[in-house]
């Protein structure tokens, strides 16, 4: 096991919630700026350089804002559903690395010789002096913490629909929970898949495994797709934002929100978005790991700087997905979200499951995944597209 | 691997930090922002319009029945995941003569799966009008 610094854990997690946080206030500044690209608008420029001071603005906008809670409301869960909202997206973080890692020696044999436990002890105690860039090292849970944390989020939807007693945010609640839940399924059946391939739920050991075996991606391309698709209904993004559709429920569950309140539910989403992120990254784009350009072997300052870069590159390239998806996709109905959900992703995750079993119990080359990953994909585009039915007038 | 309580001191650690962040945020809204309060400005929001009766009524029963669904394919997941670590680890900790039976177990637990799935499908669960 890792050994336990405390200042080590404590400069760790300052750094990492101060990281995040600055992350999200730009993210949107990003996110602003991209919209206006894409809509051929110039986008906020008037705060600072280029805007580029619009965030800190934002901030002390939403601090300095009056907190209205309606005279109706449930007053404790109305103040809880942020803290939660926040609360369980920043937690989440825990165990996901953000940089490079590595994993602890397997113990030798019993019938070892000394020599091997002398190696043994030697890499043990390099793993234990290396420095982490994780908050958590070593953790076995892993990816199940990220999840068990993550799904708690769905209480601060609930929560804040339920206590504003506003009609809007009553429906955007229970919408937007039944789609968090519906979405989950898929998300936990596609991670199945890559656990059966690295044996492991530690984050670090399943990039081990990618660094020695290829990415996931390339034996998994299905589950990738599924687990990408389920992470943006999960964060609520574009096409899946029915929670807070403009157009029919004001704000949905935050309708009631103001101020730094409704800025936490906010910074929550954008949280959220940067751990997805990570997630996709780490489970099936291999993490640090560039073929040529950073390998485990690759130690000491530049290969540590070399790791974070590449890793930071990848989780910007999923964020920039989601921030041009969002303008490109309309959004779903809501009888169309719960049928992509339930229709199409979930036996999609459960078939792409029994492929890995079969495939894993007979020991057969992972390439056979891969196949069955395209033919599972288009046999499904083609059965699905053949029985499209119309919609049936009401 | 053995249980060390050790490495979930960081958890801990960064628990506490995260609820200190989040209780300052909230305590800082409150004291920060202004409080003028008026009979309007705390009536739920209707889009300009005076509510009627009260927001928390009756809704579609087809919520409850996803979330049933949910739960049976949450606890399903719950169980799959402890073997799916277990199963075809480099190390193997399964004893290799059980190995068949415990194929055998999950693709039968898969297949029950499957049917309750189909049942369901056919029985409209899915079908939202």
């Amino acid at each position: 096991m890792h050994e336990f610094h405390w200042t080590h854990t404590l400069i760790t997690v300052v750094v990492v919630l101060a990281v995040i946080m600055g992350a999200c206030a730009y993210l949107i500044l990003l996110e602003r700026k991209t919209a206006a690209f894409i809509q051929d608008r110039l986008g906020p420029n008037r705060v600072g350089p280029h805007g580029l001071l619009q965030p800190i603005a934002d901030g002390l906008k939403f601090l300095f804002k009056e907190e209205v809670i309606p005279r109706r409301a449930d007053r404790l869960l109305f103040l809880m559903a942020p803290a939660v909202a926040m609360g369980t997206a920043l937690f989440a973080f825990a165990v996901v690395p953000f940089g490079p890692t590595s994993v602890p020696p397997d113990p030798p044999p019993p019938d070892a010789t000394m020599q091997q436990v002398r190696q043994y002890e030697i890499a043990l105690a390099e793993y234990k002096a290396s420095y982490q860039f994780v908050i958590a090292p070593g953790l076995d849970i892993g990816i199940l913490f990220v999840f068990a944390i993550g799904s708690l989020s769905v209480y601060g939807v609930i929560l804040g629909g339920w206590a504003s007693n506003n009609k809007y945010s009553f429906i955007g609640g229970l919408r937007s929970s039944a789609q968090l839940i519906s979405y989950e399924i898929p998300l936990g059946l596609s991670v199945l898949g890559v656990l059966l391939m690295a044996g492991s739920l530690n984050l670090e050991r399943i990039l081990d495994v990618q660094t020695r075996y290829g990415w996931f991606i390339l034996y998994q391309p299905l589950a990738f797709l599924l687990f990408l698709v389920s992470a943006f209904a999960e964060t609520n993004r574009l096409p899946f934002d029915l929670a807070e559709a403009e157009q029919e429920l004001v704000g949905g569950f935050h309708t009631e929100y103001s101020g730094l309140k409704f800025g936490m539910f906010f910074l929550g989403e954008y949280t959220h978005m940067i751990t997805t992120s990570f997630l996709l990254s780490i489970l099936f784009l291999g993490g640090w790991h560039c073929p040529f350009l950073a390998e485990p072997a690759h130690t000491g300052m530049v290969g540590t700087i070399v790791k974070l870069m590449v890793l930071a590159l990848k989780v910007f390239g999923f964020i920039m997905l989601y921030m041009i998806i969002r303008w490109t996709i309309p959004r779903f109905r809501f009888d169309q979200l719960m049928a992509l959900a339930w229709k199409v992703l979930i036996p999609l995750a459960l078939a792409n499951f029994v492929c890995v079993v079969i495939v894993q119990e007979f020991g057969w080359s992972w390439v056979w995944l891969t196949l069955a990953s395209i033919a599972l994909f288009f046999g499904a585009g083609y059965f699905g597209t053949r029985s499209q039915t119309t919609p049936q007038p009401v | 691997m053995d249980f060390e309580l050790q490495s979930y001191y960081p958890v801990f650690i960064y628990l506490a930090a995260v609820i200190a962040v989040v209780l300052a945020t909230l305590v800082a809204a409150h004291l920060i922002g202004p409080r003028k309060e008026t009979p309007v400005k705390t009536m739920p929001y209707e889009s300009g319009m005076d509510p009627v009766g009260d927001a928390r009524r009756r809704f579609d029963v087809k919520f409850y029945l996803i979330a049933i669904m949910f739960l049976v394919f949450d606890v399903e997941l719950l169980f799959l995941y402890p073997w799916a670590v277990a199963a075809y680890r480099e190390r193997a900790i399964l004893p290799p003569e059980l190995r068949s039976t415990i194929f055998c177990g999950i693709l039968i637990f898969v297949a029950l799966l499957v049917i309750s799935y189909v049942y369901d499908w056919r029985k409209g669960v899915f079908r939202w009008r």
